[in-house]
C-alpha cells in the first residue's frame, strides 16, 4: 500500500518523474519568492510607496484688477473646477462612453472634449483638462459615477469673472488655457500645461504679475486617482498680485453709453500724467461667456464677426485724422512763422493744384479767413494754401513726428499700432511714384496716406495742453499685495518726448481750438455749460457720401488759469461704418458734461436738456 | 472490502488543504474588496463564501459517489461539454473581451472551466479502453484530438489562458497512460519553439538591443520558405537514412528537423492571429518598463506588491498596493499578489505547501489507483491543478507572461471553484474507493 507503483497502473518510474518535475518547479518558485520578497524587498517597498503619490496642482488665485477707485474689482475669481482626463488610464474602447458622460454632465460638446486630448497613441499619464469652469454641482454629479469614468478626475481651478461684463473687455482682455504654441514660447518662464494665461489686454500685458505661482498637493492615491487617506503634503500657491488701473469705472460707462452702439472709440486721458481714464471700443465682447459650455463656439462666432469685436479700436484702428490734423498744421504755421497769424487767405470754395481741383467743404467758400478762423471753420483752402505754398511737406512731417504721429504711444496694452506718416521717400518706396503737390495738399488737411489711432490723437492734444511735454499713456497705476493691500509699486508718469514748440505757439493753438467751440464748426453741438471746452472736429472722407468718419478731439476745461491737473483730453471717433450723424462731437459734449458734473449718461442727457443752450440732438 | 471503514479512510490531508486554500481565498477576496479607508467596496467575498460552501458539499458528494459511474458517463459528459461550449460561442455573454459566459441575469457560469474536467474524464475513458494503443502514436494523437476539440472551442472565445490549460492536462494524462516520452517531449519542445519563433521577432530589441538579420527567418515568408525547403530536403535525407541505414541517430535528426520545420510556420501563424495587446504582453514580459502605464502595469504592480510584502508581510488588510487599487483583477488573476503582500514570504510558502499537499496526495492517489480510469483521471486532475498554480503564481511574480487564469480554490469565481472542488472530489472518490473492485 505504501509502495507506490507496485501493482499499479502507472509505472513507478513515471510517478517518480512526475513528482520530481513538480518538485523542481516548486523549488524554482520558492527561489523566485526569496529573490523578490527577501533579497529585493527594500527596493520594492520603496517603489510601492513612490508609485502611490500623485501631485495635484493647487492653482494660484489670479490677481484682482481694480479701477482707479480701488473699491470693487473689475476682474475677480470664482470658485470653479476643471475636469481632467489621464489618457493612459482611459481604455480606448471606453473613451466614447466616458466623453459622452462628461459632455452630458457639463453641457460641453463631445467634439470639444475629444479635441483637447493629444493625438499621440503613446501612454500619456499627465492629467489633461477637458472642461473648464465647471460648477461644484456638476462635479458632484460626476463624482457619483466615478467608477464608470476611468481616468477622469478634477481639481479646483478658479474661474475668472469680469464684473462689468463687456465694458472693460478691450482694456482688461481675458484669460484662457495656454495653447501648445504659447507653452513653447513661455515654458522657460515657468508656465506649465494646464496653465491659465492672459490672452489680451491687461491680462496679457501683466500676466507675470497676475498669475502667481501654482502650488502642489501631493496625495496618496489609488490607481484610479481616488484619494485614499488624509495625509497630504501641500506646497501652497503664491497668489497673483492685484492691479489697480488708471481707468475710472463711471467715466468708462458714461463714455460707452455716450458712444452707444456705434462702431468707434473713445479715449479720455489726463494730460498731466498720461493716465488713461477711459478707453472705449465698440463693438465689444463679454469674456465671461468664453467659459460657458458653448464658449468655444461663441468665441469663434465673435472672431468671425465682420465688425471685429476683438479689435481694440482706440489703439488698433487707424484712420485718416481728417480735419483734426489742422491742429498740427496750426502749430507748425505758428511755430515756423510760415504765414502770419492774422493774414487772411481768400477761400472761394476750391483751389487748383496742378491739374487737379480741390474743393473746400463749404461749396461757396469761407471768404477771407485768418488762422484762427481757418481752424474754427475748418477751412481746407487755407491749410492747402499754407501747407503746400508756405510750409512744405517736410515741415508737416517734422511736426507730425514732434507730436507723436507715426509712432506708438507706448501704452501698456498689447497690439498698439503706429499708424502712418507718409513722406516722399516712403511713397517712392511703396508706390514707386513721385510725391506730388496734391499729396502735400491732401496731407495738409489730414487726408491721403496719413493714418492715426484715436490714442495718438489724444496724446497729441495732451501734448498741446501740456506745453509740449508728452507723457506715455498708461493704464496700470499700482501693483498691490493681494493679502495686505499694500502698494508694492506705483507707476510714475513717464515723459517720452518734448515737442520743442514754444509756449506761445501752443497757447495760440489752444486759443484757436477754443474758437472752434465758441465760433466754429462745433458751436452748435457743444452745449455743456459745465466747463469751457476746446477742440477740433474732423470728418474723414471715405469715398461714400453717406459714410464718413467722425472725429472730435478736445480738452476741458479750457483756460490759461486752469491747472493742468484738472484737465482732461478727450478723443471720440465714430467709424465710417456707421450712418453719418456727426456723432463724435455730440458724444464728447455728453461725456465732458457728465464727467465734470458727476452724472451718469441718463442724468447728463436730462441735465443738458435743461441747459441754457438745450440739447437738441437727443 | 468492508464498506463500514470508508469514512475513516478519507484523505484528511487533501480535504484539509482544500478547505484551507478555500478559506484563504475567502479572506483575500474580502481583502481585495477593501478600499484603503477600510470601506468594503466589493461584496465578492459574500458570493465566494456561498460558492465555497456549496463547493465543499459538491466535493463531499462526489467523494462518496463511486467514481466508476463517471467512467460510464465520460463520453456523455464530454459530448455535453462540447455542446455547451458551442452554445457559449453562439449565445454566450462577453466578459473581458471573451464570449465565455452563459447564464441568466446575474448568475452565470464559465463552461470552459467545467469542460476541463469533462475532458479529463474523456481522456481517462479513452486511454482506459485503448489497451496497447496507449503507447503508440495513434493513441497519442487520438488523445490529442480529444483535447483539441474543446481547446479550439475555448480558443475561439477567445480565451487563450484557459485554452492553454488543456495542454498540460493532456500531456500529464498521456504520460500517465504510458505514451512514449518522445511524444510528450515533442509537444513541449514544439510549444517552446513555437512560442520562441513567435516571440523573438517582438523580443529582439529587448534581447539584443537591435534588430537581428536572422530573425527574418521568422518574419519574412520568402526567407522562411527558403529555409523550410532546406529543412524539408534534410528531413527527406534523414528519413531515408533512418529507413535504409537503421541508425537511431537519423531518427532523432528527423525528429529535430520536424520540430524546427513545424515551429516556424506555426509561430508565424500564431503571431499573425495574436491581438496587439497579446503581443504587448509578450514584450512587457521581458521588460515591463517598456510600457509602465499600459501593458507593463500589471506586472510592475504585482511584482511590487509581492516584493514589498517582505518576509512576513504587511499584515492582513494592510497591503498598500491592493487597497490603493493599484492591482488589477486583484480577486481573480492577481490574488496571489495580495496574499504575498499581506502575508509575505511566510504566507506564500504556506500557500505552496497547501498546493503541494494536494498535488502530491493526488500523485499518490494516482499511483495507488487500481484501475486505469481512476489513475488517468487523477493524473489529469493533478496536471490541471498544478498548471493553474504555476501559471497564476508565475505571472504574479513576473516569471510567466500574463495569460489570466485563476489560482484554483483561491481566486474569486464560482465556475473555477466548483470545477476545482469537483475535481478534488473525484480524487477523493478514487482514494475512497481504491479497495473496491
Amino acid at each position: 500500500m505504501a509502495d507506490y507503483g507496485r501493482n499499479s497502473v502507472v509505472p513507478a518510474g513515471r510517478v517518480a518523474a512526475l513528482a520530481t518535475v513538480i518538485a523542481i518547479v516548486l523549488v524554482l518558485y520558492v527561489g523566485r519568492l526569496v529573490d523578490v520578497q527577501i533579497v529585493d524587498q527594500v527596493l520594492y517597498s520603496a517603489r510601492a510607496r513612490a508609485v502611490s503619490q500623485r501631485a495635484v496642482p493647487v492653482f494660484a488665485e489670479r490677481g484682482l484688477i481694480y479701477d482707479r477707485n480701488y473699491n470693487a474689482p473689475l476682474a475677480a475669481n470664482q470658485e470653479s473646477f476643471a475636469v481632467t482626463v489621464i489618457p493612459a488610464e482611459l481604455p480606448a474602447e471606453e473613451r466614447d462612453q466616458v466623453f459622452t458622460s462628461i459632455s452630458r454632465a457639463t453641457g460641453v460638446p463631445v467634439e470639444d472634449i475629444r479635441s483637447r486630448l493629444p493625438d499621440s497613441r503613446g501612454a500619456v499619464y499627465q492629467a489633461i483638462e477637458v472642461v473648464n469652469g465647471v460648477t461644484l454641482e456638476t462635479i458632484t454629479r460626476l463624482a457619483e459615477r466615478k467608477d464608470e469614468l476611468p481616468g477622469v478626475s478634477w481639481y479646483s481651478k478658479p474661474r475668472r469673472v469680469y464684473t462689468e461684463g463687456d465694458l472693460f473687455a478691450n482694456v482688461i482682455g481675458y484669460v484662457g488655457d495656454i495653447t501648445p504654441e504659447e507653452l513653447q514660447v513661455l515654458f522657460n518662464e515657468g508656465y506649465e500645461a494646464n496653465a491659465v494665461v492672459g490672452k489680451n489686454g491687461i491680462e496679457q500685458e501683466y500676466d507675470a504679475l497676475l498669475r502667481g505661482q501654482a502650488g502642489q498637493r501631493n496625495r496618496t492615491v489609488d490607481a484610479r486617482g481616488m484619494r485614499v487617506d488624509d495625509s497630504e503634503e501641500v506646497i501652497p500657491p503664491e497668489h497673483g498680485l492685484n492691479l489697480v488701473l488708471t481707468v475710472d469705472r463711471d467715466l468708462q460707462r458714461l463714455a460707452a453709453d455716450a458712444l452707444g452702439e456705434r462702431i468707434g472709440s473713445v479715449v479720455v486721458l489726463k494730460p498731466a500724467t498720461g493716465e488713461i481714464l477711459a478707453l472705449v471700443s465698440y463693438p465689444r465682447y463679454d469674456a465671461n461667456i468664453f467659459l460657458d459650455a458653448n464658449g468655444r463656439e461663441q468665441f469663434e462666432e465673435l472672431a468671425l464677426d465682420p465688425r471685429s469685436p476683438f479689435l481694440n479700436r482706440p489703439i488698433q484702428a487707424v484712420a485718416a485724422p481728417a480735419s483734426t490734423f489742422k491742429i498740427v498744421m496750426t502749430a507748425a504755421v505758428l511755430e515756423e512763422r510760415a504765414f502770419p497769424r492774422a493774414q487772411e487767405v481768400h477761400c472761394e470754395g476750391s483751389i487748383q493744384v496742378g491739374n487737379r481741383t480741390f474743393n473746400c467743404w463749404l461749396p461757396y467758400g469761407h471768404g477771407h479767413v485768418d488762422l484762427n478762423n481757418a481752424l474754427a471753420q475748418s477751412c481746407n483752402v487755407y491749410f492747402w494754401t499754407v501747407g503746400s505754398e508756405y510750409l512744405g511737406v517736410n515741415a508737416v512731417i517734422d511736426y507730425c513726428a514732434r507730436l507723436g504721429l507715426g509712432q506708438v504711444t507706448g501704452i501698456d496694452l498689447p497690439g498698439e499700432v503706429a499708424g502712418l506718416v507718409p513722406s516722399p521717400e516712403w511713397k517712392e518706396q511703396v508706390y514707386s511714384t513721385r510725391w506730388v503737390g496734391g499729396d502735400t495738399v491732401n496731407m495738409s488737411i489730414g487726408e491721403g496716406f496719413l493714418q492715426v489711432t484715436p490714442l495718438q490723437m489724444a496724446s497729441l492734444v495732451a501734448t498741446i495742453v501740456n506745453d509740449g511735454t508728452t507723457y506715455r499713456p498708461y493704464v496700470l497705476a499700482e501693483v498691490r499685495d493681494p493679502v495686505t493691500g499694500r502698494v508694492l509699486r506705483r507707476v510714475e508718469p513717464e515723459v517720452v518726448r518734448n515737442a520743442d514748440i514754444s509756449v506761445d505757439t501752443l497757447r495760440g493753438v489752444r486759443e484757436a481750438m477754443r474758437t472752434v467751440i465758441t465760433d466754429g464748426t462745433a458751436e452748435v453741438v457743444i452745449t455743456t455749460p459745465a466747463v469751457p471746452m476746446a477742440g477740433k472736429t474732423g470728418t474723414g472722407q471715405t469715398g461714400r457720401e453717406d459714410h464718413l468718419t467722425s472725429w472730435f478731439v478736445a480738452y476741458a476745461p479750457h483756460g490759461e488759469d486752469v491747472g493742468i491737473e484738472d484737465q482732461i483730453v478727450l478723443v471720440v471717433k465714430v467709424d465710417a461704418a456707421n450712418e453719418w450723424e456727426w456723432w463724435a462731437p455730440k458724444a464728447a459734449n455728453i461725456i465732458v458734461h457728465g464727467y465734470f458734473e458727476g452724472l451718469d449718461f441718463e442724468q447728463t442727457v436730462a441735465d443738458l436738456r435743461q441747459a441754457p443752450k438745450p440739447l437738441w440732438y437727443m | 472490502m468492508e464498506r463500514t471503514r470508508t469514512v475513516f479512510e478519507l484523505d484528511i490531508s487533501v480535504i484539509g488543504a482544500t478547505i484551507a486554500l478555500a478559506v484563504i481565498g475567502i479572506l483575500f477576496v474580502y481583502s481585495s474588496g477593501v478600499a484603503s479607508d477600510g470601506q468594503v467596496v466589493s461584496r465578492e467575498y459574500v458570493r465566494q463564501i456561498v460558492w465555497v460552501g456549496t463547493g465543499i458539499i459538491l466535493m463531499i458528494a462526489v467523494t462518496f459517489t463511486d467514481y466508476r459511474i463517471f467512467d460510464g458517463l465520460a463520453i456523455w459528459i464530454y459530448a455535453a461539454a462540447l455542446l455547451v461550449l458551442v452554445f457559449t460561442l453562439a449565445f454566450g455573454r462577453v466578459v473581458n473581451g471573451a464570449r465565455s459566459w452563459i447564464g441568466v441575469g446575474s448568475f452565470g457560469v464559465q463552461p470552459s472551466e467545467f469542460a476541463k474536467v469533462a475532458t479529463i474524464m474523456a481522456l481517462a475513458r479513452y486511454y482506459r479502453g485503448a489497451g496497447e494503443r496507449r503507447t503508440t502514436l495513434i493513441g497519442f494523437l487520438s488523445g490529442g484530438a480529444i483535447t483539441a476539440l474543446p481547446m479550439v472551442l475555448v480558443l475561439a472565445q477567445p480565451d487563450l489562458g484557459t485554452a492553454l490549460v488543456y495542454i498540460p492536462i493532456f500531456l500529464v494524462t498521456a504520460f500517465a497512460a504510458g505514451t512514449r516520452i518522445r511524444y510528450v517531449v515533442f509537444v513541449i519542445v514544439l510549444g517552446t519553439l513555437t512560442t520562441l519563433s513567435m516571440a523573438v521577432p517582438v523580443w529582439q530589441e529587448a534581447l539584443f538591443g537591435k534588430t537581428q538579420p536572422w530573425v527574418a527567418v521568422m518574419t519574412d515568408v520568402a526567407v522562411m520558405r527558403f529555409f523550410l525547403i532546406g529543412v524539408g530536403a534534410a528531413l527527406a535525407i534523414a528519413l531515408a537514412a533512418t529507413v535504409f541505414l537503421s541508425r537511431r541517430v537519423f531518427y532523432w535528426v528527423s525528429y529535430l528537423l520536424v520540430l524546427v520545420g513545424a515551429s516556424l510556420p506555426v509561430g508565424y501563424l500564431a503571431r499573425s492571429v495574436l491581438q496587439d495587446y497579446q503581443v504587448m504582453r509578450l514584450i512587457v514580459f521581458l521588460d515591463p518598463y517598456v510600457d509602465p502605464r499600459g501593458a507593463g502595469w500589471n506586472i510592475i504592480q504585482s511584482v511590487t506588491a509581492v516584493g514589498s510584502g517582505g518576509p512576513f508581510g504587511k499584515g492582513y488588510l494592510r497591503g498598500t498596493q491592493s487597497h490603493y487599487r493599484y492591482l488589477p483583477q486583484q480577486s481573480t488573476d492577481f490574488i496571489f499578489s495580495i496574499i504575498a503582500e499581506e502575508w509575505g514570504f511566510l504566507g506564500s510558502t504556506v500557500l505552496f505547501v497547501l498546493i503541494g499537499v494536494i498535488v502530491y496526495r493526488g500523485i499518490a492517489i494516482m499511483a495507488r489507483a487500481k484501475d486505469h480510469f481512476a489513475a488517468f483521471c487523477a493524473a489529469g486532475i493533478v496536471g490541471m491543478i498544478f498548471f493553474h498554480a504555476v501559471v497564476n503564481i508565475g505571472m504574479a511574480v513576473g516569471i510567466m507572461p500574463i495569460t489570466g487564469i485563476p489560482l484554483l480554490l483561491v481566486s474569486y469565481g464560482g465556475s473555477s471553484l466548483w470545477t476545482a472542488m469537483f475535481a478534488i472530489g473525484v480524487l477523493l472518490s478514487i482514494h475512497q474507493h481504491r479497495y473496491q473492485y
